[in-house]
């Protein structure tokens, strides 16, 4: 079989939506769930002590921001894939 | 009974011209067939003029048109102070007591005065930033990498600047092997790592909100991209509080004695 007669920008297209929309679904999946267990246990502190609700409130914000940049990195990748991909040109020549 | 049937002709009157605007787009799309511009090249900045070798993009314009629209608002905000605030200088004084909380609280009350400059300037720079983007025909400078990476790069340039400054040159170098020498390339790596992950976060919020209203503007025009936008005004507004939040952390980290017990 000769490899060079397939369609390998066809391919190469359908290889990285393959791999870019299930990647995203799992890199927003895991820290959602990380945000979701540091929101809840901030909420259980505060109601604990409410008077303690204002350094509670500033510790959850800045660790929300904090595993909000892994979903962030992972978007990137995942955008640079999609629009920008630096092997284009090594794969496809030209 | 008057007032309930004005309510309600106001109400037919939106939703008709709503509808009316949404079946013109459709008809406008169906029979002359106009093709939205492509996602990449909305998303991308152009190049409009260059000096010699340098190339000025449509970022730095709208950065230009952002710093003008800055400047003349604060000088007439500034020429009209009152004794007793008036609605903007109301807004304005919030604005500066909410920074100052933030510096006390992440560097310390002592010397909130010398770091109030620097962490106001990200504040405002980037709130404004990010809401450029709604007005049609500009675009916001933070879906460009440049302009967070510059920011950054100036985070991570003030975090040694006030150390040294207020701790001195020898303590402020003591504190990256201050338990052990093991955790000083920890330290510079993550001193790294921080700036990067600043400028991305910055970075990919504003440009998947931006690119979801591209897509949702392929879809339908005039009506699915507006929700959109309006929840892009708090996503905007609430990562400029959390750059501003993050470089007080950072700064605060270095200017902050170690808690020797």
């Amino acid at each position: 079989m000769d490899l060079s007669t397939l369609p390998w920008d066809k391919i190469f297209v359908i290889v990285t939506i393959l791999v870019a929309g299930p990647g995203i679904v799992i890199g927003i999946t895991f820290p959602a769930i990380g945000q979701a267990i540091v929101a809840l246990s901030g909420l259980k502190a505060i109601s604990r002590q409410p008077e303690a609700g204002d350094k509670i409130n500033s510790i959850v914000l800045l660790s929300l921001a904090m595993l909000e940049s892994l979903a962030i990195y992972v978007l990137a990748v995942v955008l640079i894939l999609v629009f920008a991909n630096p092997m284009r040109t090594f794969i496809l020549g030209n | 009974m008057k007032k309930i049937n004005k309510k309600n002709i106001s109400k037919i009157l939106f939703l008709s011209l709503i509808l009316a605007m949404a079946l013109i787009s459709f008809q406008l799309r169906k029979t002359q067939g106009i093709e939205p511009v492509s996602v990449a090249d909305e998303i991308s900045p152009q190049v409009i003029f260059t000096i010699g070798p340098i190339q000025v993009t449509s970022t730095v314009v709208n950065t230009w048109i952002m710093m003008a629209l800055l400047t003349i608002g604060a000088y007439f905000l500034g020429r009209s102070l009152n004794i007793r605030p008036r609605m903007f200088q109301n807004a304005i004084e919030w604005l500066f007591e909410a920074i100052r909380g933030i510096i006390t609280l992440y560097i310390g009350e002592t010397k909130s005065s010398l770091f109030f400059p620097i962490v106001a300037t990200f504040s405002i720079f980037i709130a404004t930033s990010n809401l450029l983007g709604l007005i049609p025909g500009l675009s916001s400078p933070t879906i460009d990498i440049n302009t967070p990476l510059a920011i950054a790069l100036i985070v991570f340039i003030s975090v040694p600047y006030f150390g040294i400054k207020t701790r001195g040159l020898w303590k402020y170098l003591k504190h990256y092997v201050q338990p052990i020498f093991i955790m000083l390339p920890i330290e510079i790596a993550s001193e790294i790592a921080r700036t990067f992950s600043l400028s991305f976060r910055l970075f990919g919020n504003i440009m998947g909100e931006e690119i979801i209203i591209a897509i949702l503007f392929l879809i339908s025009p005039f009506i699915l991209p507006v929700p959109m936008m309006l929840f892009s005004i708090f996503t905007g507004v609430l990562q400029a509080y959390i750059f501003t939040l993050l470089s007080c952390v950072y700064i605060g980290g270095a200017v902050k004695a170690h808690t020797t017990s």
